[in-house]
């Protein structure tokens, strides 16, 4: 039964159309069964963020997204009184010639109360997935405020008292490394490392996501990318501008790459002036090592 | 007594607390959460499949990305070790050498960066057994400090960049952060909707941005110091916004873009290799008169703070580099001069160089200690005619 089940998180995933190795699985299905929080991390554009994404899809039930930035507190990430609306219904009160212990009672329900993704997530009907996205982002208070809700599944509220949660949410943190998280955070999550992909998977992606493109096509694409992953760019593109690649050159109804057409596109992959000049020039090297043939000369 | 590292277990879950154990070892921070976890996850896991089992560990032992990559390797490595320790012979020894910890990399590298600074490794022995405490570490003087000390001295650097370079204003700006209530544009914004006070606006204090140019003597005569001063210099880059950093013997050289956003070791390796009069002679004068026909007009205004960090031993004409320094002080918010040697107690500034620089010069402070650093550090928020002139010792 158990086995099974490991089995259908790799089917579930690839249902969803996202392809995923042995480990990705391993631990989507690990943080599942020991309700525990995944910390993902890799370099921009792998696949990060799209593994809550399609776990949402493929359990069921709602994402919850957590954007995390440099300034995020309390407030943003778990509640708020609505001021301007208790105002406002204080007033209307006011004027009926309401009581006022009953009022207060009132202004501090559940009525007034903005639930930000935290709070909305622990007190959801149905098991969420929740997804704190660029955690390394947010400043270290917040993290450690984190840390907190994270053991504990409750919020306490001064004026209402402790919400526990109704199920632990599955919390999905994502991190680029711009900053390295505290070993607390750590420890309260299974790890998880997504790298650029290989060859074949890379090629398994594009033909997933991109039906429409060329066989020889896709593979000369992944063969590119991969070598240009090796070269020393400023901003190594992802999976993601692989796909945008691909999409856009199978919508010009090519059936293999050209040189020309490279340096043409080359702006979908790279988005750095630097990076553009610098692929430019190793240009035909990469050529040759993909095995593209100029068709120019 | 030495308790042996590997026994043969039959159970799985003995030997998973035995892989724990050895990941211990290898600078794994497990506790026992990760080995309760563990041991559920295999408990969900297919039986017949050891694939499964090893990935399942990885996601659960493995904290950040150097971990990770190198689970596998330990993985393996321990089996082995496992399937030879059958008779709960001690193999600790052996397998302790293998593989460098992360730590011990570090350790390699900043040996070499030693080396480089032409440090004599007998002297820093010496001073390894004195290694204690903060407290010591505080009024050590820079130049004998011992490799642990320089690696912890590293860290309380770069917090007091950070701290002195996020220092607050006295002013307030709006802020979405609830820090504290701003009454005044609260009462403004809601007058326009009759007065009820609909909206709160809250306020933070404001950072104060001011602009710091360094320039670091890394010539002969202070090579005991300058190894540290390049960490300094390296902290203020990251911990700064607004920062120009520049290093001289007998030229000088700009360095900020290669410190910025660069890891230590790779940016020194390239500041090696840019800079070719490391270690030689000093000409202060030249340099100086350099940096203001350069950069003087684009880079010093009055929100801008100059750090010297030189000795003041000059081969240089006296009359250049007290041109050099008046036009510095003109433009300049203020001067500051770090001369290790004016820690020693019988110190007057008598080297020629700065002797001549002293009327252009707002602190002269000595920072041979970290005691003195952050004396002068903290002179930098101050302003110019509140300052002394130099510090009391």
């Amino acid at each position: 039964m158990k086995s099974e089940k490991l089995q259908n998180i790799q089917k579930m995933l690839q249902g969803q159309g996202y392809i995923s190795d042995g480990s990705i699985a391993m631990s989507i299905f690990l943080a599942m069964q020991l309700e525990k929080p995944l910390l993902i991390e890799g370099p921009a554009g792998v696949g990060k963020t799209e593994v809550a994404k399609v776990m949402a899809k493929a359990l069921e039930t709602d994402l919850i997204r957590l954007q995390c930035y440099e300034g995020l507190d309390s407030t943003h990430a778990l509640y708020e009184w609505n001021y301007q609306h208790q105002l406002l219904y204080l007033k209307m009160q006011e004027a009926e010639g309401k009581d006022s212990k009953q009022l207060e009672e009132t202004i501090f329900s559940d009525r007034f109360l903005l639930k930000r993704p935290i709070l909305q997530a622990i007190t959801k009907a149905s098991k969420p997935v929740l997804l704190i996205d660029e955690i390394d982002r947010a400043d270290e208070e917040f993290e450690s405020f984190l840390l907190e809700v994270l053991s504990d599944w409750q919020v306490t509220i001064p004026e209402i008292g402790t919400i526990k949660a109704t199920h632990k949410p599955q919390i999905i943190l994502t991190g680029n490394r711009t900053r390295e998280l505290s070993e607390a955070l750590r420890r309260r999550c299974l790890y998880l490392w997504i790298d650029y992909p290989d060859f074949e998977k890379e090629l398994a992606i594009v033909k997933t996501k991109v039906p429409e493109v060329d066989a020889k096509l896709g593979q000369q694409i992944c063969a590119f990318m991969k070598e240009l992953r090796k070269l020393k760019l400023e901003k190594t593109p992802g999976i993601s501008e692989t796909i945008d690649w691909a999409r856009a050159l199978a919508s010009m109804h090519l059936t293999h790459l050209d040189k020309q057409i490279v340096e043409d596109t080359l702006g979908v992959v790279l988005k750095d002036w630097q990076d553009i000049r610098h692929t430019q020039d190793a240009l035909s090297e990469l050529f040759e090592k993909t095995g593209v043939v100029s068709r120019i000369g | 007594m030495e308790e042996p590292l590997i026994k043969h277990q039959t159970s799985i879950s003995g030997n998973l607390v035995l892989l724990c154990r050895f990941l211990r070892k290898k600078g794994f921070p497990l506790s026992a959460t990760e080995e309760a976890d563990a041991l559920e996850a295999i408990t969900h896991l297919p039986i017949d499949k050891e694939k499964y089992f090893k990935q399942a560990l990885k996601a659960i032992l493995s904290k950040n990305q150097y971990q990770y990559n190198k689970f596998d390797g330990y993985y393996e490595e321990f089996w082995t070790q496992l399937s030879k320790a059958s008779d709960s012979k001690v193999k600790e020894k052996q397998e302790q050498k293998d593989k460098k910890t992360k730590a011990q990399q570090q350790d390699a590298r900043f040996d070499s960066l030693k080396n480089w600074l032409n440090l004599s490794a007998s002297e820093e022995e010496k001073e390894v057994s004195t290694f204690s405490d903060l407290e010591v570490l505080i009024k050590k003087n820079f130049a004998d400090l011992s490799e642990d000390e320089m690696k912890l001295m590293m860290r309380l650097l770069k917090r007091l960049a950070k701290k002195v370079a996020h220092q607050k204003s006295r002013l307030r700006k709006t802020s979405k952060k609830h820090k504290k209530l701003d009454l005044k544009r609260t009462i403004r914004l809601n007058m326009r909707k009759g007065g009820d006070i609909q909206q709160l606006v809250y306020s933070d204090l404001k950072d104060k941005k001011l602009k710091l140019v360094l320039l670091c003597d890394v010539s002969k005569s202070m090579d005991l110091y300058s190894r540290f001063f390049v960490h300094l210099i390296y902290a203020f880059q990251n911990a700064y916004d607004k920062i120009e950093t520049f290093v001289f013997s007998t030229a000088l050289h700009r360095v900020s873009t290669i410190l910025d956003n660069q890891e230590f070791e790779k940016a020194f390796d390239t500041i090696s290799d840019r800079v070719p009069h490391w270690s030689g002679g000093t000409t202060i004068g030249s340099c100086l008169q350099d940096f203001v026909a350069d950069f003087g007009n684009g880079m010093l205004d009055k929100k801008t703070i100059v750090l010297i960090l030189s000795d003041g031993w000059d081969t240089g004409e006296p009359e250049i580099i007290k041109s050099a320094m008046r036009s510095i002080y003109k433009k300049s918010r203020k001067v500051i001069w770090l001369n290790p040697l004016a820690g020693s107690p019988d110190f007057a500034p008598e080297a020629i160089g700065m002797k001549t620089a002293l009327p252009y010069i707002d602190v002269l402070a000595p920072a041979h200690n970290l005691e003195s650093l952050k004396w002068a550090l903290q002179q930098i928020q101050k302003r110019r005619n509140m300052v002394n002139q130099q510090l009391k010792l």
